[in-house]
């Protein structure tokens, strides 16, 4: 289980999250949406351990794995990109074919593209177990296949491993698709939180409703 | 035109003292080079990949000893190991081994400055990837070394450099003996004040030549090493 209680993080005098309460459950999958600067990757850097928060709490579980949302191309061909510091060889190879890049196996990473470095970085994730997986917008690079794919593998992943998945997105499909519940951020605090229909069906606020206002019509 | 033919004349006549002066000037940049390297390299590793207290200090202070002046960092090297000195039963004072001392500590910073502001700026995203898969600091030290192994030996070669190049403190801790602890800047040096300058070139074409050949050899290997 996930609890925040009071999480603020200030920059200077700038407040850019600001969350009296948060509770998520072990199993559950939650997408966090909102417009640049909402605070979402703040969130997902602070669980991780990446920043400081600059008061409040944090519980966490343990064993937590991270995908930035900038992917990066390790020296290498993809296994060993995948196998960085010891994951296993036969879990690489069988991520790589659910992820349809087994055809590029002995490529170098550097030469992939923006799509395909990201399907190697969530197998790199993927390749691994853990208690609680936060993703930095998983499909942000990907095309409409390549997003198929990464929602598909996050999902068993979940059912295998039972874990609970935070993810930052700004897209529809992916909160639609994949998450238990649909968190919108807007300046650090959270706009609406619910089901991810019924959050799309009834924002609350304003605001949440020209967000979601502009999400339907990418949708 | 003379210098450069006589250059080629003393390399090719393969003369004694200077093919051992270009011995004692390897041996003494080579370990000077990888003495430096051993502790450097991993303490720029630690102090770019790790924040702590007092770390902006501490990068002052290594910016700060990057300009040590030679002859100072040959001084203090000589009051260390001088006979009255602490160090001075040691019997060291214008010995190689006393010249490589006095070079790593000139070229230690430079070796720990250098990799620390690299690893700081171009292994964030390595750290933020490596840290997110829950690897040890050890681990990621490791990763930023081996990603960055490219722009570390060009690090070393800096260092290499400096050493192959110094002149003050190798003279004042070495004494400049002949058929012992003279080193190529040092045996230009002292052909220029006999004022034997065209000699002097020659010497000096030929530190150009070993350094050229050093940065073409290490260039090669880091570009048989750069597809990896």
């Amino acid at each position: 289980m996930i609890e925040i209680k009071d999480l603020k993080k200030c920059y200077g005098e700038r407040t850019v999250l600001d969350i009296p309460y948060l509770k998520i459950d072990e199993n559950e999958t939650v997408a966090f949406a909102g417009a640049n600067g909402s605070g979402k990757t703040t969130l997902l850097r602070i669980l991780a351990g990446m920043i400081k928060k600059s008061d409040g709490t944090v519980d966490v579980p343990e064993k937590i794995l991270y995908m930035p949302q900038q992917s990066y191309a390790f020296r290498g061909d993809l296994i060993k990109n995948i196998t960085v510091g010891n994951s296993q060889k036969e879990k690489a190879e069988e991520l790589l074919e659910k992820l349809e890049l087994s055809h590029l196996t002995d490529k170098k990473a550097v030469s992939l593209s923006g799509g395909e470095l990201q399907r190697l970085s969530l197998c790199r994730v993927l390749s691994r177990k853990c208690e609680l997986l936060l993703l930095d917008e998983p499909t942000s690079a990907c095309d409409a296949r390549g997003a198929e794919l990464v929602i598909k593998a996050i999902k068993e992943y979940k059912n295998e491993n039972g874990c609970a998945v935070l993810m930052s997105t700004h897209s529809p499909v992916l909160a639609l698709n994949s998450a238990d519940r649909l968190i919108i951020l807007n300046g650090g605090r959270i706009e609406a939180d619910g089901r991810p229909k019924e959050v799309l069906n009834n924002p609350g606020t304003e605001w949440a409703k020209s967000f979601i206002a502009g999400w339907k019509t990418d949708a | 035109m003379e210098s450069f033919k006589q250059a080629f004349e003393l390399l090719f006549s393969l003369d004694k003292e200077l093919l051992q002066i270009i011995g004692v000037t390897l041996r003494m940049s080579f370990f000077s080079t990888t003495i430096s390297c051993l502790i450097g390299l991993p303490l720029g590793a630690l102090i770019g990949t790790k924040n702590f207290r007092g770390k902006r200090f501490i990068k002052k202070l290594i910016h700060t000893l990057m300009g040590l002046p030679p002859v100072v960092a040959g001084l203090f090297v000589y009051i260390l190991f001088t006979h009255y000195g602490p160090f001075g039963s040691l019997n060291l004072l214008f010995t190689v081994e006393v010249m490589i001392i006095a070079q790593v500590i000139l070229i230690t910073p430079v070796v720990i400055g250098l990799s620390s502001s690299f690893i700081e700026s171009a292994s964030k995203p390595v750290i933020e990837t490596a840290r997110g898969l829950g690897l040890s600091r050890s681990k990621i030290v490791g990763l930023c070394l081996s990603e960055g192994r490219s722009s570390l030996f060009s690090v070393v070669l800096n260092a290499f450099g400096r050493s192959i190049a110094e002149v003050g403190a190798v003279s004042i801790v070495g004494g400049n003996i002949q058929w012992k602890t003279r080193v190529m800047t040092t045996a230009i040096m002292l052909e220029t004040n006999k004022g034997k300058f065209s000699f002097a070139l020659a010497l000096g074409i030929i530190l150009l030549l070993i350094a050229f050949v050093v940065n073409a050899l290490a260039s090669f290997i880091v570009k048989e090493n750069a597809d990896d």
